[in-house]
């Protein structure tokens, strides 16, 4: 049975926003003393109707229902700040936000266009934009070197490489793992990938509340995994790695998980030798909210950019926990158009203007919706000229030796 | 079931406590007791609301005289709190104290279980052991040993100067140890205390002076306790002396040695102001320092070889100074570059360790921008600046070499979050509050309070948190979230945080933020707790041995606690926690002696075979050998009965009180008579 928490099932069933106090996360929402430090540290706090602590409130009061009325909640994109910093240490973004979010979609007749159509893509697809499963595994024939594909290769690997869409698709994610391929081979990994079988994770639809679609995805790429014989996952999409790590085990994912990055951090012994084409960039590294607050990888990249020869690291005003998440995570992706007829402030510009007052040639990301997120910013911050995003496996590609 | 030696018959009282709901609440009290009544030798059986009251205990005396009992079991609580209430009870009967056997069925039954019909099930065989093995217990004495009247005090802030004081103003010999160079502690950093702002020198530096010169008490400054050895009464201390390459009987604490070193100007981090001033390598630790005798800092005064270290670990001297020090210092020889570390050792009767509090160190929490932006400050480092004998001399001047117009003060640092701390340090809102006052006054800036709650539970609180805020300071319902620059370089800061009474984030421009730092226990307070065979609590601080009625003592005999090492608190708690343990030693030292559990282990003589295995594994020392008629002797004064010698002797020939094969094995079958 797959749940809205991977720790969600204690023999009380589903957790739900009306038996909350039977799960021990669930406990913890109660705990809340209306600090407001969830509100003030939520990217979007000052446009919001009912921020956490408002919410908690509105629960305990019993006027959760008018929480479900306003579209206060689409305003979340899933960045774990408010999470991180909760003192009372409530999961307000894996266990409290998505059961309210889950509510407030159902009680809403008009869903921004853009959402439902990567929604019902996903679904049907199993990607969100739209695009044709037969073409997933496409890039590869454009990788430097070769991309071996499980159903083909027919014999157990170390690592199972979990592309995910954007790394799969989008001309720039295809670069992502033009260069993660690459790296493989740098450091004589033996791998191979899923191919044209290999489904969205679905992590940012768990995070909308569209509890249904993610358990749709998890079963069918449950199933997937199960097929092959390999002896560790590894996967350069913060968001499916956050699927695996913290709803998968649910399902019985027990397998030993690894995000890109910190990957190829603990790889650096045999890849530095090989780094050697001097790379003379000021580069300033964005902490996504993925691998930086909900996982606590903050010296892993920052290691593997400071092994690449001439690179000069600088950090912005917001980094390590307080880092501004880029407004794509829990469903963002498809909400620029909303949030700009709201009139907010998109939150990847809010971050490229700290990148650039950073004076940086390069900002670095460790997430795939990142690049294509900051590079759009950029353009309309006017600093495409002065700046490009690059992705640290980008980088560390472009430094090796030829 | 062992049989009472001789021709006595037992005859058993069992006396079941509900202890209110504590016990009935889950276990069948009536049922027990009805079971009990059936037991071989069982005479009495009864159950009662509090066996501890004074009825209960009136109970189990007149049962001894009418019925002519002859053992008593009492199934209550932990035997920690009331073992030693009903041996009295059972003695004052007229029987010996240790005809008796508790039962604990509330910590190891009812406060655990939910199964009621289990959890009386449990009690029943608990009590069953009990009333087995209580027949065959025998009459012992109590022994006595005389207390050592001298007192150790570890840590001279203001609890360990307050408990000094009292025990020496009483006549008794008080060796008083502190790890840094000046006694005073953190109260001597503060500037006004809450909620009176009396200032903190004027009511601390008296006592600080009396402390240095009062015959009654021997003062070990910049020295730290490395052992403990012995038990209560009788406590073997060993003191290192940290050289100070200043002989502390010839200074006179003229200071010229500082006023003609080689760095005409001070260059190094000041530890007394929170490195906001500067000192030379050779010191004194603030002007009212006691001892008023300097040091030498081996670190950076190049008298010595910079990082170099002879083998025994101390530093190499280097002589390649001028030492005008030495020259300034003249007749007196005082400094001496080739001081060494020395210990001391010193017996006692009891100790009470008041070693303090550390402040929480707020780069834990990044977003404070602690460390990162100047202007960012803790509580401590604010009160150095308000100080009159500050690096500022009492002005409120900042890191970058402003006045402060505007001021964010930082609730609950480190204090109320489970990401770092989830205590609540207690003293933090009332020293926001005071230190809100305080720079008002030193500066008229706008001062903003951002807190969860305002907690003001003490005498004259409520008042002062009411002043204050008459005073026009700003109170903002809502913790900062974050802190970072002003766009446009206009060097303030951002502080973001929700006002929860508005519902609305505000991003509050601001020269100064204020952290209140919480307070955490002491960086090897592990250490301590080990030398001193102490408990720590969940968040690391020193265990009382109960919450509300020992709450100086300590879980060790003639080891008791006060101050800000056992929990955070303000002064007046401490000093009344540390008048409260000096008490407490006085108490046990005036009474002359300790008596000691009887539950020693003694040797049967015949069945010895010499072996000696167990005088290597005594952890007591208390087994030596005698040479002539080839056994081993157990002294009863050092056994505290832990049984080693007893399991390990090959022979079977060591036995203890108390826990005898006979009463452990009769126990167990009770226990288990029922499956």
């Amino acid at each position: 049975m797959s749940t809205a928490t991977a720790s969600a099932d204690n023999g009380n069933g589903v957790m739900t926003l009306e038996n909350l106090a039977k799960f021990p996360e669930g406990q913890k929402v109660y705990s809340c003393m209306q600090c407001g430090t969830c509100a003030a540290t939520c990217p979007y706090g000052e446009d919001s109707e009912f921020p956490p602590r408002q919410i908690i409130t509105m629960l305990q009061a019993g006027l959760i229902e008018e929480v479900f009325k306003s579209s206060s909640l689409l305003n979340c994109v899933a960045c774990y700040a408010c999470m991180a910093k909760c003192p009372r240490g409530i999961r307000l973004t894996e266990v409290l936000l998505p059961l309210v979010k889950e509510q407030v979609f159902a009680h809403m007749t008009d869903v921004p266009a853009e959402l439902q159509k990567a929604l019902q893509n996903t679904l049907r697809y199993g990607n969100p934009m739209g695009e044709s499963p037969r073409k997933r595994a496409l890039w590869t024939k454009t990788s430097p070197v070769p991309v071996p594909v499980l159903a083909e290769i027919k014999r157990p690997v170390d690592v199972l490489w979990f592309v995910e869409c954007y790394t799969s698709y989008h001309p720039r994610g295809q670069d992502n793992s033009r260069a993660t391929a690459k790296l493989f081979h740098a450091a004589g990994v033996d791998f191979a990938i899923l191919g044209n079988e290999e489904k969205c994770a679905g992590e940012c639809a768990r995070l909308l509340g569209e509890k249904g679609l993610f358990d749709t995805l998890t079963d069918y790429n449950m199933k997937l995994l199960r097929k092959y014989p390999f002896k560790r996952i590894v996967t350069g999409a913060a968001h499916a790695y956050d699927a695996f790590k913290y709803q998968f085990p649910a399902v019985g994912f027990d397998f030993e998980l690894h995000h890109t990055t910190p990957f190829f951090a603990q790889h650096l012994d045999k890849l530095k030798p090989r780094l050697t084409k001097k790379l003379n960039y000021a580069i300033t590294y964005h902490d996504s909210c993925c691998l930086g607050r909900h996982n606590g990888f903050y010296d892993e990249p920052r290691a593997l950019l400071q092994a690449i020869p001439g690179v000069k690291l600088v950090e912005m005003t917001h980094t390590g926990v307080n880092s501004i998440c880029c407004g794509g995570g829990g469903g963002g992706m498809w909400l620029d158009t909303y949030y700009a007829a709201k009139g907010y402030e998109r939150l990847s510009e809010r971050r490229v203007k700290e990148a650039l007052d950073t004076g940086a040639d390069v900002l670095a990301v460790s997430c795939p919706y990142e690049i294509s997120r900051f590079e759009d910013a950029l353009k309309v911050q006017g600093g495409d000229k002065r700046m490009v995003v690059r992705d640290v496996v980008e980088l560390l590609a472009e430094a090796l030796e030829d | 079931m062992v049989n009472i030696k001789g021709t006595e018959q037992p005859r058993i009282g069992v006396y079941i406590c509900h202890c209110g709901h504590n016990i009935a609440g889950t276990i069948d009290v009536a049922a027990v007791a009805k079971y009990a009544e059936k037991l071989p030798g069982v005479v009495v059986s009864r159950d009662y609301k509090y066996m501890c009251s004074d009825p209960g205990q009136q109970l189990i005396q007149w049962d001894i005289k009418g019925h002519k009992l002859n053992r008593i079991v009492v199934a209550s609580c932990s035997p920690l709190l009331h073992e030693h209430t009903f041996r009295n009870a059972t003695e004052k009967g007229g029987i010996n104290p240790f005809y008796f056997q508790m039962v604990n069925i509330r910590e190891h039954n009812s406060w655990v279980h939910t199964d009621h019909a289990a959890a009386t099930q449990k009690a029943k065989a608990q009590i069953h052991g009990a009333v087995r093995r209580v027949a065959g217990h025998r009459a012992l004495e109590t022994k006595r040993v005389p207390i050592h009247p001298d007192v150790l005090v570890v840590g001279a802030g203001i609890a360990g100067i307050h408990a000094a004081l009292t025990l020496a103003n009483a006549g008794k010999k008080v060796y008083l140890v502190e790890r840094e160079p000046s006694i005073g502690g953190h109260m001597a950093k503060f500037d006004k205390t809450f909620p009176t702002l009396d200032c903190a020198a004027c009511i601390l530096t008296p006592k600080m002076s009396q402390v240095g010169n009062h015959p009654n008490i021997t003062l070990w400054s910049y020295s730290e306790v490395v052992k403990m050895d012995g038990y209560v009464g009788n406590y073997k201390i060993a003191i290192k002396r940290k050289p100070r390459y200043v002989n502390e009987e010839l200074c006179i604490g003229c200071q010229e040695c500082v006023a003609h070193c080689v760095f005409k100007e001070p260059k190094f981090p000041d530890e007394f102001n929170e490195g906001l001033g500067k000192r030379r390598p050779v010191y004194i630790p603030f002007l009212q320092s006691t001892p008023q005798v300097v040091l030498i800092d081996p670190e950076v005064c190049l008298n010595f070889k910079r990082g170099a270290k002879n083998p025994d670990g101390s530093p190499v001297v280097s002589d390649k100074c001028k030492k005008t020090c030495v020259e300034a210092c003249g007749e007196n020889k005082a400094i001496s570059f080739h001081q060494k570390e020395e210990i001391k050792e010193i017996q006692v009767g009891t100790v009470i360790v008041t070693t303090g509090f550390k402040t929480f160190d707020a780069k834990r929490v990044p977003y404070y921008g602690y460390g990162k932006y100047p202007n960012v400050y803790t509580a401590l480092e604010v009160e150095r600046l308000v100080n009159a004998s500050g690096p500022t001399s009492g002005e409120v001047i900042l890191r970058d070499g402003k006045k402060p117009k505007t001021i964010a003060i930082a609730h609950c640092v480190g204090s109320r979050d489970e990401n770092t701390n989830r205590y609540c340090s207690r003293v933090c809102c009332m020293y926001s509050l005071k230190l809100a006052h305080l720079l008002k006054e030193h500066t008229d800036a706008e001062i903003y309070n951002f807190y969860i709650d305002i907690r003001t539970p003490g005498k004259g609180f409520e008042e002062f948190y009411q002043s204050v805020a008459t005073e026009g300071v700003h109170f903002v319902r809502g913790k900062i979230a974050d802190v970072y620059p002003e766009a446009g370089n206009t060097g303030k800061l951002i502080v973001q945080a929700e006002d929860t009474l508005l519902g609305r984030v505000r991003k509050l421009p601001v020269d100064m933020v204020v952290l209140s730092v919480g307070l955490e226990p002491q960086a090897d307070a592990q250490d301590v707790r080990r030398m001193f065979n102490m408990s720590c609590g969940s968040e690391g601080f020193f265990l009382e041995r109960h919450p509300k009625l020992a709450p100086v003592s300590t879980f060790t005999d003639g080891v008791f606690i006060a101050g800000a090492c056992q929990a955070p608190k303000d002064i007046p708690d401490t000093v009344a926690q540390a008048g409260a343990a000096a008490a407490e030693a006085m108490a046990l030292i005036d009474k002359g002696h300790v008596e000691q559990e009887p539950n020693t282990a003694f040797i049967i003589e015949e069945e010895c075979s010499g072996c000696k295995s167990c005088i290597a594994l005594c952890p007591y020392t208390a087994i030596t050998f005698d040479e002539a008629k080839k056994k081993a002797v157990i002294n009863e004064a050092l056994c505290k009965g832990c049984g080693t010698c007893v399991a390990s002797c090959p022979s079977g020939s060591i036995k203890q009180n108390l826990f005898e094969d006979e009463e452990i094995f009769s126990e167990i079958e009770g226990v288990l008579a029922q499956v």
